[in-house]
């Protein structure tokens, strides 16, 4: 009976849907054919873009859906510390889309330099132009100069500080490989807001993880530019658990704070004026939006980051430009995979909105973000968001964070969890 | 099945009444980790449960005292919040 009731429903709901669809077509069709189909442009695959992607695929019947990236092959920022500490493989973190999941959908592997807002089109290094009508990037993060004297960042004979697709993650592992017994690592770590805001500590921890497990006495000093970090007193506990006396974290106040860089001896000094010198030096650089927001001039008033509407996304005072992901001034939202792929869900609807001449969805955002401290222990932070009142930021209504015992079964679960987690997004958006 | 998600999804997307709305976006953040296409071995498969168990199931963290991750993401949904969430996954 019950069943019956639930077949009536979807029956009923289905055709309802079909209907509604049917006429939205009918009804949108009619503009288009009067005109050409709006090109949609996706600029950037990664996580944010290509959340966008299959979300605006199920209208790319209506639209040209366009997807521009440098790289045909994606390389995750998650995950990414664990094939630093020899758990999974680099294969195991780079994707390429699924090109059979989009018929409809033209792909262009170029690097864009150059958007003019005002005319609607992006250039290529070529000189090449495509025109859009709507445009959403997702371009990752830049990376800011001139903070510590000394450090390039683009220099190739230094540690990578593997903080995004680009990075040589195998000659950050070649270079960890030849540290032998009683090395000394330095993490110097980002001020805010950076990518992955406690993943430097994981990095730490799986660093720490991986001599463990050759046997090798290594220590790892976090110099860090910042006084306190997200899931402190949990990596701490970690630390003290697993890798006591192994891993230092230095705070700004302490003497944190890496304002210089020396490649030939491998020295750091801090703002107090104090000289540290290390085996393997990985300086994570400090973060704003990345190059092409700046090369476009799509960030005003020396902004580092881009101002966006958080209903819509679309960015502040650039008409039919959207921004998502690490890139955007979220507010209380961190910079995270969950983070993009929550609020690419927001943008694709209401872009589907928009374009159908829907009223647009009350956004509702939800991150969760996963740390390892080894290769079955992992612990969490998680936190809904929504508009304030007056719908002009994204704020949050309240983090809260695993709580780690060493004899609790829950922190191996966490771990399973963040696998899980893994595997569901990448088989959701790429595969 | 491509046709019945994408009508489906556009229905959703487009009933836009506030608390409703709410709902289906919650529902659609959800699927980060309990997506209906992708059973992975880690997290529990959740849309071939009846419906009333996902709802004892969803009330049942509430009164945990532990600290998981379903439980903290629990805390913010409200009785009828869940109610509605299995409304719409189940019905």
């Amino acid at each position: 009976m019950i069943k019956d009731i639930h077949k009536r429903k979807f029956i009923f709901n289905l055709l309802t849907g079909i209907t509604y669809i049917s006429l939205s077509k009918l009804l949108f069709l009619k503009k288009v054919n009067a005109k050409n189909k709006p090109n949609v442009v996706i600029l950037g695959s990664g996580i944010g873009g290509a959340s966008c992607l299959k979300y605006l695929n199920k209208i790319s019947d209506l639209i040209n859906l366009i997807v521009i990236d440098k790289n045909k092959k994606i390389r995750t920022g998650p995950f990414s510390n664990l094939v630093i500490g020899d758990i999974m493989e680099e294969a195991d973190i780079t994707f390429f889309l699924n090109k059979k999941k989009y018929n409809n959908v033209k792909f262009i592997f170029d690097e864009a330099k150059y958007i003019d807002s005002n005319k609607k089109f992006i250039e290529f290094s070529d000189g090449n132009k495509i025109n859009f009508d709507y445009l959403i990037i997702s371009p990752g993060i830049g990376y800011k100069e001139n903070i510590i004297d000394g450090y390039r960042i683009n220099d190739k004979v230094s540690v990578p500080h593997c903080w995004d697709g680009d990075g040589d993650l195998n000659y950050f592992k070649k270079r960890l490989g030849v540290l032998e017994n009683n090395s000394l690592i330095i993490i110097s770590s980002p001020d805010y807001p950076y990518r992955c805001p406690p993943a430097p500590y994981e990095r730490a921890s799986l660093i720490s993880n991986y001599f463990k497990k050759k046997k090798i006495n290594v220590k790892v000093l976090i110099l860090d530019s910042k006084d306190s970090f997200t899931k402190q007193q949990n990596f701490f506990k970690e630390w003290s658990f697993y890798y006591k006396n192994t891993i230092e974290w230095v705070s700004r106040k302490n003497g944190g704070k890496v304002v210089f860089f020396d490649r030939k001896s491998n020295l750091v000094k801090n703002d107090q004026g104090e000289s540290f010198k290390a085996d393997f030096i990985n300086i994570i650089p400090d973060q704003k939006a990345a190059p092409i927001i700046f090369n476009s001039n799509l960030v005003s008033n020396n902004d580092d980051w881009c101002q966006i509407n958080p209903i819509t996304f679309q960015l502040i005072n650039f008409k039919d430009i959207y921004v998502v992901g690490d890139s955007i001034n979220a507010w209380d939202m961190p910079k995270s995979a969950f983070s993009a792929n929550s609020q690419a869900k927001v943008l694709s609807l209401n872009l589907i909105n928009r374009i159908l001449e829907k009223d647009y969805i009350d956004p509702v955002f939800l991150n969760t973000c996963y740390s390892f401290s080894k290769d079955d222990r992992a612990f969490s932070i998680s936190a809904w968001y929504r508009l304030n009142s007056s719908e002009d930021r994204i704020v949050s209504l309240g983090s809260s964070e695993s709580q780690v015992r060493l004899n609790s079964t829950e922190t191996i679960k966490e771990a399973k969890h963040a696998y899980g987690w893994y595997k569901t997004l990448v088989n959701d958006i790429f595969l | 099945m491509k046709k019945i998600s994408f009508a489906l999804f556009i229905f959703i997307c487009s009933n836009c009444f506030s608390d409703e709305n709410k709902i289906n976006i919650i529902v659609e953040n959800c699927r980060a980790c309990h997506n209906v296409n992708i059973n992975v071995k880690e997290i529990p498969y959740i849309y071939d449960l009846p419906k009333i168990k996902f709802i004892e199931l969803m009330l049942s963290y509430k009164k945990q005292k532990d600290n998981n991750v379903m439980t903290r993401i629990n805390r913010v949904l409200s009785e009828d919040d869940i109610r509605k969430i299995a409304d719409l996954m189940y019905d």
